[in-house]
């Protein structure tokens, strides 16, 4: 009898989902591949080599779904990458996909992780087994106390198992071991699916970026300036408006007023503020009432309490102690408002000569 | 009776006007916005976070790399408000300082890089919408702001230096000045 170890899996570079922890067991054991022409990915070796599972091309060869106790795909985002997590399989995705294509609902973090190298892989020194196929629930919470037990495994075991797998590889099919790791043209047509599929990726983050956070807003700012503008406020706050964005010293000022500390803070939330000024300055240049050389020093003037709202969650992103939170509000307060009026007249004197 | 029909028309421009605003938009800036945003997205996930990290635990040491050269990349890489998460390579008292740079730093390049911060971009979308009312190419305006962006956020991360100095004395907490990994 083999023995198995856990492994640990977490996301890589532009992944989703995970961190998986699984462990093969006693007739639930096999690793199966379904990558790109029947390639073998790298990390298929790096598996076997941890958990002592064995590896199967799942284009050479069908495995019924009860051995199988991990997948890897590398699926672009269209069907396969759901297929999987739909039958609560756990499942690696090589590529940089989330939760996408017509089964997207099955893909979740407790099932499911991508762009997956070599470095996501390690040991689960002992972490509990968190993804396990169904009916097997049962067994996966045996497995943890299995895990105590069998880590200490021997050398000499797990060479065996090596062997074990090479045997079983050639049983599996002939042809395969040169299709293992591809020939030229395999590698090549693997590399060009892996940039396509990063665009194919990327074209969706984008699309979704633009749905959830760019539309919404330009239909807010849009009905808002159809207000402004239809209602004649416009005329109205453009002249409140221009004494204070329409010349240098105007800006200065605005500038001024937004860095002051405390009211930095309330400014800042979403950059909404800033923002709808932003197109109300805009619009005024567009109908000649501002000369557009000040677009610049209006651009840093309407913005000096950036962020001032955001300064916990910024420290927080990066690990800072709650001592240094503590300091780190008033210290970053207290230099917006310094450097805030000299970001606008520098923003002034550089502004020469922009539009002639 | 024409009260009313006079009424009912300048209601409905108020929507009008909203809509050709929004239309004007969705064709002029939606689709250069989603062009730069899947190229960028694409280039960041081939270059990989790992590789900026590397980047980052590099550049501590000095203040022109700390508070320039790695936010600016940072923001151009990960964007807002990922880029402020490069901070935790900093010594405790530095954080303060590269979040205050870093985050200015992810509205300054945004008018040529709008992948940056597309939540925020309206800042300089906004402005620039006159800009380009007028005829005028925005791309000056984008750079100029890029360009006194680098110049000032840097200042702005210096300066943090001492405020946190003056308010680590205000307060009684010393922050550690060593990095620890």
């Amino acid at each position: 009898m083999a023995e198995y170890n856990a492994i640990k899996i977490v996301k890589g570079s532009g992944g989703f989902g995970g961190p998986l922890v699984v462990k093969p067991e006693e007739g639930k054991d096999k690793l199966v591949y379904i990558t790109g022409g029947g390639a073998k990915p790298d990390i298929v070796d790096k598996i076997v080599e941890l958990t002592g599972c064995e590896a199967v091309n799942g284009f050479k060869t069908s495995v019924p779904e009860k051995e199988i106790f991990l997948v890897i795909i590398d699926c672009g985002g269209t069907l396969r990458c759901g297929i999987y997590p739909q039958k609560r399989i756990p499942t690696i995705n090589v590529m940089p996909v989330g939760k996408s294509g017509p089964l997207a609902k099955h893909i979740t973090e407790d099932i499911y992780v991508s762009a997956v190298g070599v470095n996501q892989i390690s040991d689960a020194n002992g972490e509990p087994v968190n993804a396990a196929a169904p009916g097997s629930t049962v067994l996966g919470s045996v497995s943890e106390s299995k895990t105590v037990e069998s880590t200490p495994a021997s050398t000499e075991e797990k060479k065996d198992e090596r062997q074990f797998k090479y045997s079983a590889d050639k049983k599996v099919s002939q042809t395969m071991a040169e299709g293992n790791k591809g020939g030229i043209v395999t590698k090549i047509g693997m590399a060009a699916g892996k940039v396509i599929n990063t665009f194919n990726q990327a074209a969706r983050d984008a699309v979704q970026t633009m749905i959830t956070s760019i539309i919404p807003f330009m239909g807010f700012v849009s009905l808002l300036i159809g207000l402004i503008q239809g209602s004649g406020f416009g005329d109205w706050f453009a002249k409140l408006l221009i004494p204070l964005a329409g010349t240098g010293i105007g800006l200065v000022i605005l500038g001024f007023i937004c860095s002051i500390p405390f009211l930095s803070v309330l400014l800042g939330p979403g950059a909404v503020m800033a923002q709808v000024i932003g197109t109300l300055i805009g619009v005024e240049i567009g109908k000649g009432n501002i000369n557009p050389n000040l677009a610049l020093p209006a651009l840093f003037a309407i913005n000096t309490q950036c962020a001032c709202d955001f300064v916990p969650v910024g420290l927080g992103l990066a690990e800072a102690e709650p001592e240094t939170v503590e300091v780190g509000v008033p210290a970053v307060l207290y230099s917006r408002f310094l450097t805030g009026v000299p970001r606008v007249l520098v923003g002034w004197l550089a502004s020469v000569g922009m539009y002639v | 009776m024409d009260y009313v029909i006079k009424f009912a028309e300048g209601f409905m421009n108020l929507f009008n006007t909203g809509a050709s605003t929004f239309i004007g938009w969705m064709s002029g800036i939606v689709p250069v916005v989603l062009m730069l945003l899947i190229a960028m997205n694409t280039l960041i996930n081939l270059i990989g976070e790992e590789r900026i990290n590397k980047l980052a635990k590099a550049s501590t040491k000095n203040p022109l790399l700390r508070y320039m050269i790695l936010p600016y990349l940072g923001a151009f890489m990960l964007g807002n408000p990922t880029a402020l998460s490069l901070g935790r390579f900093m010594p405790e008292r530095l954080k303060p300082s590269y979040y205050a740079s870093a985050s200015y730093f992810c509205h300054t390049s945004s008018g040529v890089f709008p992948h940056i911060n597309p939540g925020e971009v309206f800042i300089f979308l906004g402005i620039a919408e006159g800009i380009s009312t007028l005829g005028l190419s925005t791309m000056p305006l984008a750079m100029r702001y890029m360009f006194v962006g680098l110049v000032m956020n840097f200042v702005s991360g210096w300066a943090t230096d001492f405020t946190t100095k003056f308010v680590m004395k205000q307060q009684g907490i010393e922050l550690s000045n060593e990095l620890k990994m």
